[in-house]
């Protein structure tokens, strides 16, 4: 299977951990749960909703070693009976990047490390610069969640594309 | 703190031409303790041998071949031996001038610790 990105610099060096670590599921966001690229993923709801969970996840986690420890938690792991969940950030010059993967018995979590580390080098390396802007509006960031959404799964699975108003999730 | 496989790992490095040995988790790939020389990505072999030993073994099982009892792979620049039991893996890495009938001798009296 082919990974999906909603930006080109992701696709080589997600691809490559894909192939390499053989996880199940992949995907690479912002730290304000932005997606940038993903594999394994059918639905852009589920994308949606691993975003947001893996972006709220981090940032508990981080607090939680700043608190602990005086830093923040970089790295996760969840071991289910199946299935397991690695959670890392990515640094990079430009700014940090939370990757979540899920992964069952054809991977362990000493190859997720292992790639992981290789997948952070190599995004680091290709990663363009930050165009520094104005602040983001709360509906421009929502529109670009859904313009993300919509370059992984196509127009139709992400509203607010084209500049159309975001519906509110909660009416 | 010493580990219970400390004195296993003391007398497979002291085999000439052995650069390290590790006990890894056969499942996660993670190192439950090493003795490797400066320069060995330990973390690295570990994963990869650990999943090279896993699929190996299944690989015998599959064929009807029964347990592994020692994975060899022979490589330009050395070698990669394993033995493994009860989920836990030495690893051992030497190079092409090692005695492999004595690390091998050696990997196989040591599995018997692992428990």
């Amino acid at each position: 299977m082919k990974t999906h990105v909603a930006e080109p610099w992701v696709e080589a060096p997600l691809q490559r951990f894909v192939d390499d670590a053989r996880v199940l599921f992949a995907l690479l966001l912002h730290p304000n749960g932005q997606v940038l690229g993903q594999f394994g993923f059918t639905r852009a709801v589920d994308v949606m909703a691993a975003c947001a969970l893996a972006a709220g996840i981090h940032a508990s986690a981080g607090q939680l070693g700043r608190e602990l420890d005086g830093k923040p938690f970089r790295e996760l792991y969840h071991a289910g009976r199946e299935r397991q969940i690695f959670i890392g950030e990515v640094l990079t010059a430009r700014e940090g990047f939370i990757f979540l993967t899920a992964f069952g018995d054809e991977s362990s979590l000493g190859l997720v490390r292992v790639f992981f580390a290789q997948l952070s080098g190599a995004l680091a390396k290709v990663v363009p610069p930050r165009v520094e802007g104005p602040p983001i509006p709360a509906a421009s960031l929502e529109r670009d969640l859904a313009r993300s959404l919509a370059a992984l799964f196509g127009r139709a699975s992400a509203p607010g594309d084209d500049g159309d108003p975001v519906p509110d999730p909660r009416s | 703190m010493s580990s219970p496989f400390e004195d296993v790992l003391a007398a497979l490095i002291r085999q000439r031409g052995v650069l390290g040995c590790l006990v890894v988790g056969e499942s996660d790939g993670i190192v439950v303790d090493s003795n490797v020389q400066v320069g060995v990505a330990e973390n690295v072999v570990a994963a990869l041998a650990a999943s090279l030993f896993r699929r190996a073994r299944l690989s015998s099982q599959a064929a009807g071949l029964g347990h592994i009892t020692f994975l060899q792979l022979e490589a330009e620049g050395g070698h990669v031996c394993a033995v493994g039991r009860e989920g836990l893996v030495i690893v051992t890495l030497a190079e092409p001038r090692a005695h492999i009938g004595l690390i091998r001798g050696a990997m196989l009296a040591s599995v018997e610790t692992l428990t």
